[in-house]
């Protein structure tokens, strides 16, 4: 049951003795079966997100103002002058450290402040002593040196900022895949961090926009490190990446319920119906090979090994979450995570036949739409309903759209599913009226 | 983790984040105060950095050294690049070796790419950094003075062990502030 229902409960449960429904000992019982619930207040809420937004605008401002590089200082001054954010800022965060320990909002908003101020400090000495300018080594410098503060502070602001700063790494990298993967392991510290921050229930915000920073990062990331000895396994590793968002958005490690507070969920789920309609075009299949982004450098052997090991770790996870989900014989839930698996499928048909993919993920989706269309009726839930009707609806305007598909095969199918669903139609009217 | 132990933790944390910036201002002072003066012929342009501010893009007129047959060179691969002076006192590079030298000087960089029968460095001489308004105006100033035919801007550079760190950057006689200088006054 989630916190809004509890919550409800509660505020009923006095009217309910009163009224003579429910003995105050059953009242009793319930609020210990359900326990105290812990909620936050707005105020604290707003103070933790203006706190932050401030820091982050304060530094933001110094960089921009140390940028404008001020000639007339000599260069021990301005040796002098980039360490002096830095202490600031480490002196604010030792004394919320030492004084405000408790504070969210303090150590929040001083860990992002103490984050940019150490980017500022190594940017002003770069500008002092014109140092060359490799940017890989400059953010990943500073992207070092701030990560331990996302677990000493329980900062996030520092995490987005810090995966952030390594995609941008791997970018600066993205024609070396030897080193650009080393995104994964450098990604894979802040993993202790978004565990707890998910369980923080007073934070479902921190988590959330930790959760979209991730998703952002590690699809671009992936563009830049993985499947470069392999041509055309684009179509496999981002549908098994996006499977893996959506079953760990499905985890109920959080009594959350809107969906913006799930962005794993929702957008691994849109991720994973855009790319298995993207897989029902002809082009997609027919220049698989030249899609592919292999660079000038021939990466092979022991290089490409840990391109290989990510890889398959990822595509390993997304089969097995699906499986575990399968298990549970949850087709509604377990579904939109298949699509790596027919992907694999449709991959090893390649260069053979162009029709056997483009089947499997017509089929797919329009099995995938009707299952949210069935769940949804059955739960009375209309937007499920209707996003199930808008997968179809997409489905068929593409397909009415294709020019390689003869018109008699195209009429044909039209009419077969527009029967189908007429039909379906009448079963349901006829079960619904049966069942009320 | 209890108080005590946090802002232990946090004490070393913060002595690592002062002492990275602060050896890297100890490196390039050292090299300012004890490296030797080279002058490297250049053409600046002006780009900008969000976050380092505006420079001067410096490309050095001879980057590249002519390749041996007996050295296999790949991109990336750390070298050390040669440095002579030509009669009218500026350095050029003239070869690249894999051991780092012990009695000439030299630069320690990396191969950019080999076409043929020469080898183009990535030289660590790219970028000076210049007030927000002064970089363009310097880039003006080169290109005004490249028209008069006199194509001599040079950039400073104090090199100690292989490691060079840029001291001014010269357009005719003058440091290029010092012509910025002049300039506004006229």
């Amino acid at each position: 049951m989630n916190k809004m229902g509890i919550k409800w409960l509660y505020q009923e449960l006095p009217e309910l003795i009163t009224k003579g429904i429910l003995t105050k000992e059953i009242a009793d019982k319930m609020r210990q079966y359900y326990g105290e619930v812990k909620s936050i207040s707005k105020t604290t809420v707003m103070l933790i997100i203006l706190g932050t937004i401030g820091a982050l605008l304060i530094g933001l401002g110094i960089i921009l103002l140390l940028a404008h590089n001020w000639e007339q200082f000599s260069r021990f001054t301005r040796a002098v002058l980039s360490l002096v954010p830095l202490v600031i800022g480490q002196a604010l965060a030792l004394w919320v450290l030492w004084k405000r320990p408790q504070s969210g909002a303090f150590k929040e908003g001083s860990a992002t402040f103490l984050s940019l101020m150490v980017g500022a400090s190594i940017a002003l000495i770069s500008q002092t002593y014109n140092i060359p300018g490799d940017t890989g080594t400059f953010i990943l410098t500073w992207m070092l040196l701030i990560i331990p503060l996302v677990y000493l502070m329980q900062a996030s602001i520092p995490a987005v900022i810090y995966l952030i700063g390594i995609t941008a790494w791997s970018g600066t990298h993205g024609d070396n895949p030897v080193t650009s993967v080393l995104f994964w392991p450098l990604a894979a510290i802040t993993i202790p961090h978004f565990i707890w921050a998910l369980r923080q229930e007073m934070y479902a915000l921190r988590a959330a926009l930790f959760s979209l920073a991730m998703i952002i990062c590690v699809s671009y990331a992936a563009s830049f490190s993985l499947g470069k000895t392999w041509p055309g396994s684009w179509v496999i590793i981002f549908p098994s990446l996006y499977s893996v968002f959506y079953f760990l958005g499905r985890l109920e490690v959080n009594k959350i319920t809107t969906n913006w507070q799930r962005p794993l969920r929702l957008i691994g789920a849109m991720g994973l119906f855009i790319l298995a309609f993207l897989f029902t075009f002809r082009y997609i299949w027919q220049y698989l090979d030249e899609y592919s982004y292999i660079t000038s450098e021939n990466i092979a052997g022991i290089s490409a090994l840990p391109d290989y090991i990510v890889t398959i770790a990822i595509i390993a996870g997304a089969l097995l979450l699906f499986y575990d989900k399968v298990k549970l014989k949850n087709i509604t839930i377990s579904l939109p995570g298949a699509v790596p698996l027919l992907a694999i499928i449709a991959y090893f048909f390649r260069g053979q036949s162009i029709v056997i993919p483009l089947t499997i993920f017509n089929v797919y989706l329009f099995i995938l739409s009707l299952s949210r269309i069935t769940a949804g009726i059955r739960g009375s839930n209309l937007a499920v309903v209707n996003t199930g009707m808008l997968m179809l609806a997409i489905l068929i305007i593409a397909r009415f759209f294709d020019s390689d598909i003869s018109f008699i095969i195209k009429g044909l199918v039209f009419i077969i599913v527009g029967i189908g669903f007429l039909v379906t139609n009448a079963i349901l009217a006829r079960r619904m009226r049966g069942a009320k | 983790m209890n108080r005590g132990l946090i802002i232990g933790l946090f004490l070393c944390l913060s002595f690592i984040q002062i002492t990275t910036p602060l050896s890297m201002i100890i490196k390039r002072e050292s090299v300012l105060k004890a490296g030797a003066q080279f002058k490297f012929k250049t053409t600046p342009v002006d780009p900008y950095d969000a976050f380092r501010g505006r420079y001067v893009a410096l490309r050095l007129e001879e980057n590249y050294v002519p390749a041996v047959k007996e050295i296999k060179l790949s991109r990336g691969r750390t070298v050390y690049a040669l440095i002579t002076i030509d009669s009218q006192d500026f350095a050029r590079f003239t070869a690249v070796v894999t051991a780092r030298p012990s009695d000439k000087p030299y630069i320690q960089t990396k191969v950019l790419y080999v076409t043929g029968d020469k080898v183009y460095l990535d030289l660590p001489i790219d970028r000076y950094y210049m007030e927000e308004t002064s970089a363009p105006a310097a880039e003006r100033i080169y290109q005004e003075h490249a028209q008069r035919g006199k194509q001599d801007a040079y950039v400073m550079v104090r090199i100690k062990d292989g490691f060079a760190v840029i001291e001014s950057l010269y357009v005719g006689a003058q440091t290029i502030e010092d012509a910025l200088r002049q300039e506004r006054k006229r």
